[in-house]
């Protein structure tokens, strides 16, 4: 059950930083969600 | 410089691009090796069946039995409890294709923390697998982590307290199978793990319990045998006759109070005589340089040499450094020596084993041409 709560707030966070990437003008903050985004994928999905 | 919707989008579209390359690398560490059944194997279990809380679950793993079908002892030997340390498996898995009991009966687990193959430690910058060149062409091996991968065991708590004395250890540890014996039914999948194995001895009456481990050159306790209480004669003889053979072995006894580790658990919760084995892998150590494929397999690093030069390291260390194949000889051959000496008192329970290639073969000619 734990890991279920655990890997909706991994998605939870996932959608929000891609929220964060479309809303940045900066590119340099854009291309940081886009790195983040790439362990939270692979967490949500429990490749690693 | 500006983003803008199209950037993101762009940036959105690498990430997936770098998340679709990196994926197959990390689910290719969940195919399992191919472990061949060699002439003595009369049957593959699973741990599953020692201890049912196992099955289908990432800790269950292959028991391969090696029966004369003539009455005698029990010996087994277990390999890769950390799959960071591959002489131990490799090991397991040449006993396995290779050995052929005459007389009592051989277990094998090559892979105890089947889970741990499927990760690499973070930052350690391990290969996620080697080849060996065997006469059925390169054949691959996992190079996995010392622990159970977290994905299938989490949270780490911030301290690890050893269920049957107390013992508190720092929080990783209580993925480390070699901490959790003798184990729990009701535990962390890491301590059933540890259970089913104990139980596995217990129930196959194992007189003779071997585990395989390496350690970093720099680590005291390598080259050596460590054994429980009830194994010191035994240790003591297979260490002189090793010598005799010119392989140098230490001689540990297992500390009453370090808690968890198989040569103490196996000794004390069953009948078994219990020993665990090192060697050295450089690729493990912390004076390392690039840790790659070719560290694994050669075991040769410079600054292993500068160490050994400055008088640092435990064996003695050269531009040959420790190739796996020297490793894997250690233990094979040590093992040979142990099951052999351990059933002279009462030959009725013996353990012949047959099959296996010498210390010399194996270093002369490579590992990789007996599997």
């Amino acid at each position: 059950m734990i890991t279920v709560v655990y890997r909706l707030i991994v998605v939870v966070v996932a959608v929000l930083v891609v929220w964060e990437l479309f809303s940045q003008k900066e590119i340099k903050w854009q291309a940081n969600a886009a790195l983040v985004l790439i362990p939270l994928v692979l967490r949500a999905f429990m490749l690693v | 410089m500006v983003g803008t919707k199209k950037t993101a989008l762009a940036l959105l579209t690498a990430a997936v691009a770098i998340l679709i390359l990196v994926t197959p690398q990390f689910t290719a560490m969940h195919t399992a090796d191919t472990i061949n059944k060699g002439p003595g194997v009369t049957a593959v279990k699973m741990l599953s069946d020692y201890f049912a809380g196992l099955k289908n679950t990432p800790g269950d793993t292959a028991v391969y039995v090696l029966d004369s079908g003539k009455p005698g002892g029990t010996a087994l030997v277990v390999g890769g409890t950390h799959p960071n340390e591959p002489s131990g498996y490799i090991g397991a898995i040449l006993l396995v294709e290779k050995a052929r009991p005459t007389k009592g009966k051989l277990i094998v687990i090559p892979q105890a923390n089947a889970s741990g193959f499927t990760h690499n430690d973070y930052s350690e910058g391990s290969p996620q697998r080697f080849a060996l060149t065997t006469p059925g062409g390169e054949r691959w091996f996992r190079y996995g982590s010392r622990a159970t991968n977290p994905v299938h065991q989490w949270p780490d708590p911030d301290i690890y307290v050893h269920a049957a004395s107390g013992q508190k250890l720092s929080g990783s540890e209580t993925r480390n199978l070699n901490r959790a014996y003798p184990g729990r039914p009701d535990g962390t999948l890491t301590e059933q793990i540890a259970y089913g194995i104990v139980e596995l001895i217990s129930r196959e009456k194992v007189n003779l319990a071997i585990d395989l481990h390496e350690a970093s050159p720099e680590y005291p306790v390598i080259n050596a045998l460590v054994f429980h209480e009830r194994a010191m004669d035994v240790a003591a003889i297979a260490a002189l006759d090793l010598e005799m053979e010119k392989i140098k072995i230490g001689l540990e006894p297992s500390p009453k109070t370090l808690r968890g580790l198989s040569h103490r658990e196996w000794g004390d919760a069953t009948g078994a005589m219990a020993v665990l084995m090192e060697t050295a892998n450089p690729a493990q150590g912390r004076l390392r340089g690039a840790t790659n494929e070719a560290l694994v397999l050669t075991g040769q690093d410079r600054m292993y040499e500068r160490a050994a030069k400055l008088g640092r390291l435990f064996i003695p260390y050269d531009k040959n450094g420790q190739p796996l194949s020297l490793r894997v000889a250690r233990h094979v051959t040590a093992t040979m020596v142990l099951i052999r000496d351990s059933f002279e008192k009462d030959p009725r329970q013996a353990v012949v084993v047959t099959g296996v290639p010498s210390y010399r073969e194996i270093v002369t000619k490579g590992v990789g041409a007996f599997l």
